[in-house]
């Protein structure tokens, strides 16, 4: 129960963001391919950044322990991301 | 007070103001619930509890046992707080269009792209979507699942994601937009 109220909460600051930084709309999302607004892109590396560091620090200080981190598999890993940014491009999500 | 309250109102934020708010929600997650956050992972969860409902013998495969194990999981409830998170987030700006006539096809520039019809937003959206999800299943995650999450831990599977993202995505508005790219 705890737990999914905690989902609940994170899912709503999360799609909060997503709104605010205007990725909900399909304009921002097919200009990041046609470099003519780059707020995807600085939305995410900003977002990367933050919790790189964050998580980086508070592992340091023993606070957490890493999740299971997705595992590597070069192949699919690309060829998911070659057909996903099709997709990407087409819709607009 | 005043200038944080008139942010919140604005339609769209500065993106590293977002970027920041996204950050320490993916560090809340794993601090508070030791998970990552995802997006895609809760649609194949959904499609799983239904196709064991419907299908039994066709889901009974290692995918959806083992790396997707069908259920109302984490994911799940995650995706209904984006729901609501993105539509809050457009009431605040008063920009939500639940209702309204243009709901569906209110962006401008697909207007100008593929026409004003509503049908061919939702049917691109549908084929879209399934092409997302697909590829998402391949790769292990979507934007938010592997790309940022798995990016936060610095996990190589999101870097080459992103590479892959971006090449596929550029020449596909490539073909999209012809002369006016």
């Amino acid at each position: 129960m705890a737990t999914s109220l905690i989902a609940l909460f994170l899912g709503v600051f999360f799609g909060f963001s997503l709104n605010k930084a205007g990725l909900t709309k399909y304009n921002k999302i097919v200009n990041v391919f046609r470099f003519t607004d780059m707020a995807v892109l600085q939305f995410m590396m900003t977002a990367l950044v933050v919790s790189m560091s964050g998580l980086y620090i508070l592992r340091g200080f023993g606070l957490i322990t890493f999740p299971n981190i997705p595992g590597t598999y070069i192949v699919g890993n690309l060829v998911g991301g070659l057909i996903f940014g099709v997709g990407m491009a087409l819709t607009g999500y | 007070m005043k200038f944080i309250l008139n942010y919140i109102r604005k339609e769209t934020w500065s993106p590293y103001v977002a970027g920041i708010l996204l950050g320490l929600v993916g560090i809340l997650a794993v601090w508070l619930s030791d998970s990552l956050l995802g997006a895609s992972g809760a649609f194949e969860n959904l499609a799983g509890m239904l196709g064991q409902a419907v299908a039994p013998q066709a889901f009974d495969n290692v995918y959806f046992n083992f790396i997707m194990p069908p259920g109302f999981t984490y994911g799940v409830i995650l995706a209904i707080g984006i729901f609501f998170g993105g539509m809050i987030g457009a009431a605040s700006s008063k920009t939500l269009k639940w209702g309204k006539k243009d709901a569906a096809n209110s962006d401008p520039l697909w207007k100008r792209t593929f026409g004003p019809q509503v049908w061919k937003r939702w049917v691109l959206a549908f084929f879209g979507a399934i092409i997302l999800e697909y590829a998402a299943g391949i790769a292990g995650g979507c934007t938010s699942g592997l790309a940022i999450s798995g990016g936060m831990l610095l996990a190589p599977a999101a870097f080459l994601f992103i590479a892959g993202m971006f090449a596929s995505g550029i020449v596909t508005a490539l073909i999209i937009y012809r002369k006016r790219y």
